[in-house]
């Protein structure tokens, strides 16, 4: 049987793509913190930490990261959020979400950051604490 | 409950007002036209709208009206030439393809009942997305062919949606990006296009036009009036298949029943004849992701498109609004629109960034934090249909974990093709496609916005149609955060209101994206924002195909902020995520729904 091969705008389209995802910057040779860390939100529920630095590039998508804990030399637990970079964008800002803290409780924490590779963006930041409510 | 009377302007043929009816009026009857099908009815009162019937109906008339425009036009094509090595049909090849994949979109004897088309979820005044208002603001997912078995999510808007390329583990960027549906498990790893196999899925979903074989549409096919143009593009005799004298009856028996004993070829077909029937519905999804591409449908014909080109000046709103999807509202980091934020009234862009057609997508999937929504029909279905059909055994024990249940070939979503992606599931738990922004405003001539107080037509947002209209929707962007509760849907404390200054939890707390959450934007931004994204809306450089053929009622009064809050209902308690779910290795972490404490 003859095979008749149409030239479909799908086949087209799909090889050679509109490059269209996430667009990808450099990765800045230090990233350091410009604003923050500082608690943005405290409820029963729901701690938000956050931190701004200049715009870290690499992956798109990057993770903030909060080591806590309720003794400052033991921050034990951690606590990661994801967000997206805008590549126009000259800072980023990074926020993580920390649930089911114990209510009136003095935490301490350093916060850091990864892209999504793992790689950390190689941040130094203090010890800070806060209470929950 | 608030049992509010919404007046609607009734449009289309008749002019004047008619009466929303209120949703917790009688309960639909269970009567269709023609013959007395058993009908599924799981639902407590109030689930379902009280004119389900009518509305489907209606639709079912506009598909039928745009089917034959869409037949007229057919007839009117001068038929393309055979010609060349390798063979291409010359002049009218592009043209004959996208007007068979139109054929079919609007057919509606794709189903067992012959009751339902592609376009019955998804019409071009709706920018292609969910066309019954009751049924955006409560049941938020669309009835299929067995009346009244119905999917879990939205009906995505598939304008744009060819453009997404194959599903694919970005290994610089660390990230997934392409496919189609929500949780993206519409892959292309086959056919090479996600948007062909999209097609291949509603046919035979039990929830939707519910075939139970795939051989059914290659049976429908050879017996539609357009099988000649079939012929014509995809060969002779590729619908010259034996089908024996059963198909019929097998045909018109929803997928799921009972009696096929969970066999998904019940079509009796020699190998060839099997492997002809696979080969039509192969072109099946081909031809109608041609039509999906064309400029009928993904018309690049926005407010947005002619400003690109210094043809259109956006007014002062539109532009702020602009501004702030790129700057302070964060938007463009996932609904890319590849350009720079420093824009003054009446520049053309000149970023080096620019690409000429953007798609406000980045193709990838993120968690925004959408609370559960608990009018979402599939809930509801935990009992078997007339069938013998469990739609979803597990009732508010399921929870939509997206691209994560994709990955481990969960209930709900589809087979996972490709083994090495699973152990990333728990990194992607709760994660739904981004969404292009193009046409999420685009609604019907007569009720051209989809915002209160309108006249607007009532469309629902997210993949649970949580929101009910994009000033709510810019509006969580902006506070989700700050306005955080530890609640559920429908038990915002007193004192506060729902979607306003009260969100509910999110549905998966697991890899909740922070990218938005506490913009700061003042109320006049949101708006602008919306202003904006109502420049994204096709239509504007020349008509919107098939966009007139609306025939329903708009609605009026009221005021975006609090849209459809009436008709929100209290969460039941949940119960723990089945174990078939969340149970499923590698488990999302932390376990997802240890039960809040109301
Ligand atoms: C009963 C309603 C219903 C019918 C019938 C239906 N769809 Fe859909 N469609 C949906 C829903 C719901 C989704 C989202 C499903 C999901 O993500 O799980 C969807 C998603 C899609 C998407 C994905 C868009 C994207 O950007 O990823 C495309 C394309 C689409 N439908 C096309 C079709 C075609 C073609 C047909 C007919 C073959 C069809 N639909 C029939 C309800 C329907
Ligand atoms: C981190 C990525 C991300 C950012 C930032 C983002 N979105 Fe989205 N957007 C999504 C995802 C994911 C969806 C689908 C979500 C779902 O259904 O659960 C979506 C959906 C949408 C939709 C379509 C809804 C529908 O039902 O079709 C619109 C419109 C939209 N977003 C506008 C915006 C605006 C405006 C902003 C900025 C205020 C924004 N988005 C910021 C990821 C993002």
């Amino acid at each position: 049987m003859n095979r008749v091969i149409l030239l479909l705008a799908i086949s087209v389209l799909s090889g050679s793509l509109l490059a269209q995802e996430s667009p990808r910057t450099k990765k800045a040779p230090h990233v350091r913190i410009i604003q923050g860390p500082k608690i943005e939100l405290a409820r029963q529920n729901l701690t938000i930490i956050r931190w701004t630095t200049n715009n870290p590039g690499g992956d798109p998508v990057h993770y903030g990261i909060v080591h806590y804990g309720t003794s400052p030399g033991k921050l034990l637990e951690t606590a990661q959020s994801p967000i997206r970079l805008d590549p126009d964008h000259a800072s980023a800002v990074f926020r993580v979400r920390l649930d089911n803290l114990k209510t009136r409780t003095t935490y301490y924490y350093r916060v850091d950051s990864i892209e999504a590779s793992g790689e950390r963006d190689g941040l130094t930041s203090g010890l800070s604490h806060f209470s929950t409510p | 409950m608030k049992c509010r009377t919404l007046v609607a302007v009734a449009l289309g043929s008749v002019c004047g007002f008619a009466l929303w009816a209120s949703i917790y009026s009688p309960q639909v009857s269970a009567q269709t036209n023609e013959s007395p099908k058993p009908v599924y009815n799981p639902y407590p009162k109030g689930i379902l709208p009280p004119d389900l019937n009518s509305e489907i109906a209606r639709v079912l008339r506009e598909v039928d009206l745009v089917e034959s425009r869409a037949i007229t036009r057919w007839h009117n094509l001068k038929p393309p030439i055979l010609t060349g090595q390798p063979p291409v049909l010359k002049n009218t090849g592009t043209e004959a393809t996208e007007t068979l994949g139109e054929l079919m979109m609007f057919d509606k004897h794709i189903s067992p009942d012959k009751n339902q088309a592609c376009a019955s979820c998804h019409m071009p005044y709706a920018g292609f997305s969910g066309p019954i208002p009751s049924v955006n603001l409560t049941m938020i997912a669309y009835p299929g062919t067995v009346h009244f078995r119905a999917g879990k999510r939205t009906a995505q808007r598939h304008t744009y949606s060819p453009f997404f390329p194959v599903l694919q583990y970005n290994q610089e960027d660390n990230l997934f990006f392409g496919g189609n549906f929500w949780d993206s498990r519409s892959t292309g790893y086959l056919l090479r296009s996600p948007d062909a196999q999209q097609a291949q899925g509603p046919p035979v979903d039990t929830q939707e036009m519910g075939f139970p074989d795939t051989a059914c549409v290659a049976f429908r096919l050879a017996h539609a009036v357009y099988r000649p143009l079939f012929e014509e593009i995809w060969g002779k005799g590729s619908l010259d298949i034996n089908f024996p004298s059963e198909t019929e009856q097998i045909c018109a028996t929803p997928g799921g029943a009972a009696v096929f004993k969970g066999n998904t070829t019940p079509v009796p077909l020699s190998p060839s004849d099997r492997t002809l029937a696979n080969t039509a519905y192969d072109h099946w999804g081909q031809s109608i992701a041609s039509y999906q591409q064309s400029v009928q449908v993904s018309a690049f014909s926005s407010k947005f498109d002619a400003f690109l080109v210094g043809k259109y000046t956006m007014t002062a709103d539109e532009l702020a609004g602009f501004k702030l999807f790129n700057g302070k509202g964060n938007c463009n980091s996932c609904h890319v629109d590849g350009r720079g934020t420093n824009l003054t009234q009446g520049q053309i862009d000149t970023s080096n960034t620019a690409q000429v057609n953007p798609l406000f997508t980045c193709f990838g999937s993120a968690n925004e934090g959408v609370p559960l929504n608990p009018r979402d029909a599939f809930y509801y279905q935990d009992k078997p249909d007339p069938y013998g059909f469990t739609p979803n055994p597990y009732g508010f024990g399921y929870v939509d974990l997206g691209l994560g249940g994709f990955l481990r070939s969960g209930f709900g979503s589809a087979p996972n093709p490709n083994a090495s992606w699973r152990k990333l599931a728990p990194t992607v738990d709760g994660q739904m496609q981004v969404a292009t922004a193009r046409n999420a405003a685009l609604a019907p001539t007569q009720c051209s916005t989809t915002e209160a107080p309108g006249p607007y037509f009532q469309k629902e947002f997210f993949h649970n149609g949580y929101m009910k209209s994009l000033k709510q929707l810019v509006h969580f962007y902006n506070t989700r955060d700050k306005y955080a509760y530890p609640v559920l849907s429908g038990h915002c404390p007193a004192g506060t209101t729902e979607k306003v200054d009260c969100w509910p939890v999110p549905e998966v707390p697991n890899n909740v994206d922070m990218t938005t959450g506490n913009l700061g934007l003042t109320d006049e931004e949101e708006n602008q924002i919306v202003k904006f994204l109502e420049t994204l809306s096709d239509g504007f450089t020349r008509p919107y195909r098939n966009r007139d053929t609306f025939t329903g009622a708009c609605m009026k009064g009221g005021s975006a902020a609090t849209q459809g809050n009436e008709f929100l209902i209290p969460t039941p308690p949940l119960p723990p995520c089945a174990s078939a779910i969340c149970g499923v290795a590698p488990v999302p972490n932390p376990p997802i729904r240890p039960p809040l404490s109301e």
